[in-house]
């Protein structure tokens, strides 16, 4: 190998040393072609990574997606008001009257105050509403919470959403318990229905917001929300379904002829299934 | 290679047969007023096989399992390429996704029947069955996952509506009415209630119609005067409940409002996880 080297090396020397010996030099020759260029050389090593950041106050958080699925033939879910909570906070609580927040959620539909009340609560992790209604028989569009990784081992989920083709009915979870959960993990809940009691389910054109009474001539906002609490009781409880105009003219009168729902906007229980899964 | 896995099943078979294929005991309870289940389709199976979704469009296998009751090809050469049976594979085998069998005869209401079923190591469990007489509701165990703790538990079930025919309550026994086109009244594909004949108690005739009219199409025009629409009410949902009225000779519904209603849940499972 050395032999070798030493020998390439001398070479030219020798080749010199052999040109040197000759006669007279010729004219020059024309200048030779420029060679190639050289190749690239290689990279450089790799800087050093800099040094960890510091973890901010609760900054690592654990992801929940929520997805809806309305159970029902012809009720149309309301956007639906979704929170993860610390145990103590209660959207609604069987036997009681409801807040103004349900209230407002169970005849109109809309869940604006009933997530501010929930913010207010000491024991909000976070919430959102749906992305718009979700129609019946149909699988709602996901809803994605972020709550600290220190409120994983105690979480609460709670849910509430309007059958709007009613006078007060609501479905939803109550803080129900999801501790714990490992990522990737999913859990499915089926939910029934509850009267908030703020109404009287007179079933009118003018007292339900959604499209059944919409159809009869009445409906919409006005038809929504209304201050007075008018039921038997102001308390929220199971509800008893909907009586509808079916069957009011035939010989069992077993129906509400003034009831501007048919037959297909009856319901049974579950209404809803709410999937969780934690995905961070 | 081949060797040390056979080697080792031994091993496995010598010492424990928690791996080994499980039988389990299911025991179904009939908890509705006046309402039969057909032959129940029992599933174990791993989380590619979903044999109904509410919110998701009905198969034509459990249009048929809805409709008229029909798992496989035996009970309907008619329903061949397009039950479960189809679907699933051959019963009491293990078709790699799943294994399946139907459990015969029919569930009268207020009673239970018991079964052993082994599941060949499958991880989820779905039950399925029709309610008689109804359109095209069943009652669905739906994917859960079977418990590998010895033990005893117990699971409550929900009606669903196929969403593969309209609700129309009306007797398929009826001769004075027929689909639209002419076909008789009855199970898969064409309108009325199916399992007339089953009923504890007497359905009616002369009804006009619920979820829709003999002699109208869905939209309210006129059709022959004793014709019903085969319609859809898709996706799988919660049935609403038979509506059904008080009168055997007219109304709208063939059913009795007193008699064949339900609330769900509709079925009690009770599953037994033995201890090896």
């Amino acid at each position: 190998m050395n032999i070798n080297k030493i020998s390439l090396v001398l070479l030219p020397l020798i080749a010199v040393l052999a040109t040197g010996c000759g006669g007279d030099d010729g004219s020059n020759g024309t200048a030779g072609q420029a060679g190639t260029a050289g190749v690239d050389g290689a990279n450089g090593a790799d800087g050093t990574n800099g040094t960890n950041g510091t973890n901010g106050t609760n900054g690592n958080l654990a992801v929940f997606t929520v997805q809806l699925t309305n159970l029902t033939y012809s009720q149309p879910f309301s956007p639906a008001a979704i929170i993860l909570h610390e145990p103590g906070y209660h959207a609604f609580i069987d036997g009681e009257a409801a807040s103004l927040g349900l209230e407002q959620l169970a005849e109109g539909g809309d869940p604006t105050e009933l997530l501010a009340e929930a913010l207010a609560a000491t024991q909000y992790l976070d919430a959102t509403a749906t992305d718009g209604a979700t129609g019946p028989r149909s699988i709602g569009t996901m809803s994605t919470l972020l709550v600290p990784l220190l409120d994983v081992d105690d979480l609460r989920l709670s849910f509430t959403t309007m059958l709007v083709d009613t006078n007060d009915a609501f479905t939803g979870l109550n803080a129900a318990d999801i501790s714990n959960m490992t990522v990737g993990q999913s859990m499915s809940f089926m939910a029934p229905t509850w009267d908030s009691g703020t109404e009287a389910n007179t079933e009118t054109a003018s007292t339900i917001p959604g499209p059944a009474a919409g159809a009869a001539g009445g409906g919409g906002a006005s038809a929504g929300f209304d201050a007075a609490r008018d039921d038997l009781f102001d308390l929220v409880h199971f509800h008893r379904g909907v009586v509808t105009n079916a069957n009011a003219n035939d010989e069992s009168k077993e129906g509400l002829s003034t009831s501007v729902l048919t037959e297909a906007d009856r319901w049974d229980n579950p209404t809803a299934r709410i999937i969780v899964t934690r995905t961070r | 290679m081949k060797f040390f896995k056979v080697a080792s099943a031994i091993a496995l078979a010598c010492s424990s047969s928690a791996l080994m294929a499980q039988t389990i005991d299911i025991q179904i309870t009939n908890l509705t007023h006046a309402q039969h289940f057909t032959p129940r389709l029992v599933i174990a199976h791993d989380n590619s096989v979903d044999a109904f979704e509410p919110g998701v469009e009905a198969t034509s296998a459990l249009a048929w399992l809805a409709e008229a009751g029909v798992i496989d090809d035996a009970q309907n050469a008619a329903s061949a390429g397009q039950n479960f049976e189809a679907l699933l594979g051959p019963t009491d085998t293990d078709n790699t996704t799943n294994t399946w069998h139907r459990f015969g005869g029919l569930v009268a209401p207020s009673t239970s029947l018991s079964y052993a079923f082994d599941t060949m190591d499958k991880p989820y469990l779905s039950i399925l069955s029709m309610l008689i007489p109804t359109n095209d509701a069943f009652v669905g165990l739906d994917s859960i996952k079977i418990p590998t703790t010895p033990g005893t538990y117990t699971y409550m079930l929900h009606a669903y509506d196929a969403g593969t025919e309209l609700n129309d309550e009306l007797n398929s026994m009826r001769t004075d009415i027929v689909e639209q086109g002419g076909a008789a009244l009855g199970g898969y594909g064409v309108p009325g209630v199916a399992g007339a004949g089953a009923s504890p108690v007497p359905l009616g005739v002369g009804g006009t119609g619920v979820a829709v009219k003999v002699g109208f199409a869905e939209d309210g025009s006129a059709i022959g005067a004793n014709e019903v629409v085969d319609g859809t009410d898709g996706p799988v949902h919660i049935h609403r409940n038979i509506l059904g009225d008080t009168s055997l000779t007219d109304g709208a519904s063939d059913l009795q409002s007193t008699e064949h209603r339900w609330l769900n849940p509709v079925a009690r499972v009770t599953i037994t996880i033995p201890s090896s």
